[in-house]
């Protein structure tokens, strides 16, 4: 019983290595949620350890990354897909790379929150980060989410939430400024925060990337660079590539 | 042959013969025969027409009574339709009954085939892992609930032992995963919420840390007045034992609140990382002169390292490991006896050893004996020194759980005992 757009195949073992190669993804994916909630974890808690053992699970991220590359690659060279299952493929190549991305900007994050762990913690202990933080977890959890169930409506919601995302980094930025003025001695550390806070911002547009691409293969449409207002008329009227 | 098959058959014959011999007054024998039976034909059509008719369920509710064979038919008919909707009655309430109950389970239910793909959940099982119920049936459950412990547990297909992970649908709710075996290649996943036993078991840690710390200001200044006391030339002969007697209650006081932080520190952190492989054979000269040092201390203590392995992880974990293990050795074991250090490799990771000739542990102690303050007295009188903290052997077993390994006690009462820990292969490395 594989979901309905990939199961027309005569050959089952297709079918299987479609499905296989989907679930690989989101096997990835959890990964990298569960190092991105460490590394806010560590940045929020003060976890040097923490932090540096998030960096040095990075690998693990990138070998998921070319395994499913090479598998990627295979099915193209000895199934010649067509149509969805080539989107299908086209997707999930564009999607690990981006999954890739968040797990070096969670490596980054874990670096600079075991820097920040040796310094003194500033009064409301980078309570803006972890609002950050939580917000772009989420952001990833829904896209992954929504390539699981193949639910362009999800992905829209994954789309549109990142501008609210663009704002909380804005604010954060604008505070950390403001911080360094008062005091120069702060500007190591608030230029450290502000790190933090432009990689999680970064990890929010991957998120919204592979929201994208699960739109595309659902619709056959590339939404990339697209205003919003048409996407949400073309996802609203379900159209189907 | 019933009685009804006799009488229809006697009938088709006389309605033949009847049919016959009135064609033959007429000088027409066969067509009168051809008459009869068509009309025979004709009366039997008829009936299989309105059982067809009623068969397709054109709704004369009741069943005609029909006549002759087909009355037997028809009444027999009647029977069997009565008795399926009974039946049908019957599983229809059983089935409700089924799902009220696994509506009403307290835990969460799904169940997934052989490749993974959700068949059903209840309702329960919907909102701890923020599933959908129509839209996410047929989809692999993988790439739903994508915690790697989780994957991991359910790849391994182990029944013995359930995993713990993060509710996807709410980041502060723990959940347990207990799979089993269910039907035919499937498999049934038991999911319980487990956020208050864990809010129960961090209240109780804070507590023992929280309580340790605060015992230990007090105790200082306490100490630090002993400590004048007992050189002030000007105390009294009466209050030096007294004095004396303080000041070694209150060290071991301080060893156990010592041990307490320690242990609630241990519990607190997570997995050790990888850090700097440690090497053993410098934690064990330092580990023996440690030992040298305490009253008691038997006359040979051997130390034997038969590999160049390192560990991966927290050295001061290793240390504590160590020293608590081996003053625990010299704790039992006679002047006369002896104590080995042993550290190896193999392909299945590194074990590390300290050996007694001590007075040994009878079996029924063995499985308690990491629990905290839990002490084998009987038999196994202390020789050397003060008593330990009661604490040492589940600091070791705590420190050993942050690096994956396992503790192993072997004992014979009279003739030592052996501690083992087995770290992991891939917790072991070849020395650089």
């Amino acid at each position: 019983m594989e979901s309905e757009i990939f199961a027309q195949h005569i050959s089952r073992k297709f079918n299987e290595d479609l499905e296989n190669l989907r679930t690989q993804v989101s096997n990835m994916g959890g990964l990298v949620e569960r190092q991105l909630a460490q590394a806010v974890e560590a940045i929020v808690s003060g976890d040097s350890e923490l932090g540096l053992d998030v960096a040095r699970r990075d690998v693990e991220v990138n070998q998921f990354e070319v395994a499913i590359d090479e598998e990627s690659s295979r099915i193209l060279a000895t199934r010649a897909p067509a149509a969805a299952d080539l989107r299908l493929i086209v997707a999930v190549i564009k999607a690990i790379t981006d999954l890739e991305r968040i797990g070096d900007e969670a490596q980054r994050i874990g670096m600079l929150a075991a820097r920040l762990a040796t310094e003194a913690k500033p009064r409301d202990r980078h309570d803006e980060l972890k609002s950050l933080g939580e917000h772009v977890q989420e952001m990833v959890h829904d896209a992954l989410d929504a390539f699981g169930r193949l639910d362009p409506a999800d992905a829209l919601a994954v789309v549109e939430e990142d501008k609210y995302v663009d704002q909380e980094y804005e604010a954060i930025y604008r505070q950390c400024i403001t911080q360094m003025m008062e005091d120069p001695r702060t500007i190591r550390r608030f230029m450290d925060v502000s790190w933090a806070a432009r990689a999680l911002e970064r990890i929010g547009d991957h998120a919204k990337n592979i929201s994208e691409y699960v739109i595309y293969l659902v619709q056959g449409k590339d939404i990339r660079h697209t205003e919003i207002e048409d996407v949400r008329i073309h996802v609203e009227r379900g159209e189907r590539g | 042959m019933p009685a009804v098959w006799v009488s229809a058959l006697t009938r088709l014959v006389l309605i033949c013969l009847a049919g016959t011999g009135i064609g033959w007054l007429y000088d027409q024998p066969l067509a009168g025969l051809l008459i009869a039976a068509g009309g025979a034909l004709v009366w039997n059509l008829l009936w299989l027409y309105r059982l067809d008719r009623w068969l397709h369920g054109e709704r004369m509710r009741i069943l005609p009574d029909g006549s002759g064979v087909w009355s037997q038919v028809f009444a027999r008919m009647d029977f069997l339709r009565g008795r399926t909707k009974l039946r049908s009655k019957r599983v229809k309430a059983l089935l409700k009954e089924m799902r009220q109950a696994t509506r009403s389970f307290p835990d969460g239910g799904v169940i997934i085939n052989a490749s993974h793909e959700i068949v059903t959940m209840n309702k329960v099982a919907k909102s701890l892992l923020g599933l959908k119920r129509k839209q996410d049936r047929g989809l692999r459950i993988e790439t739903l609930i994508r915690d790697p412990d989780f994957i991991d547990y359910l790849r391994a297909d182990r029944n013995d032992s359930a995993v713990e992970f993060l509710s996807p649908a709410d980041s502060e709710r723990w959940l347990s995963c207990h799979q089993v075996p269910y039907g035919l290649d499937q498999k049934l996943l038991l999911i319980k919420d487990i956020t208050p036993q864990r809010q129960a078991e961090q209240m109780r840690r804070d507590f023992v840390a929280n309580a340790s710390h605060e015992l230990r200001t007090p105790l200082t200044v306490i100490m630090g007045y002993l400590d004048a006391l007992a050189e002030d030339d000007g105390l009294g002969d009466e209050l030096i034992a007294p004095v004396t007697e303080m000041q070694r209650q209150s060290n071991r006081m301080r060893l156990l609140v010592d041990d307490l932080l320690r242990l609630s520190e241990l519990e607190n952190k997570g997995l050790a990382g990888e850090g700097r492989p440690v090497s053993m054979s410098a934690l064990m000269a330092a580990a023996r002169q440690e030992a040298c040092a305490m009253e008691g201390c038997p006359d040979t203590i051997e130390i034997q390292i038969e590999s160049e392995a390192e560990i991966l992880g927290d050295e001061r974990d290793i240390q504590s490991i160590l020293s608590n293990l081996v003053s625990n050795a010299v704790r039992y074991t006679p002047a006369e006896g002896k104590i080995t250090l042993c550290w190896m490799a193999d392909d299945k990771g590194g074990y590390l050893s300290v050996i007694d000739s001590g007075v040994g542990i009878s079996k029924q102690h063995l499985p308690r004996l990491t629990e905290r303050f839990y002490r084998a007295e009987d038999g196994r009188e202390r020789i050397g020194g003060e008593g330990g903290t009661g604490l040492g052997l589940a600091i070791v077993k705590h420190a050993l759980q942050r690096h994956s390994a396992d503790l192993k006690i072997e004992s014979t009462p009279g003739e030592g005992s052996r501690f083992t820990c087995h770290f992991p292969k891939d917790r072991v490395v070849a020395a650089a």
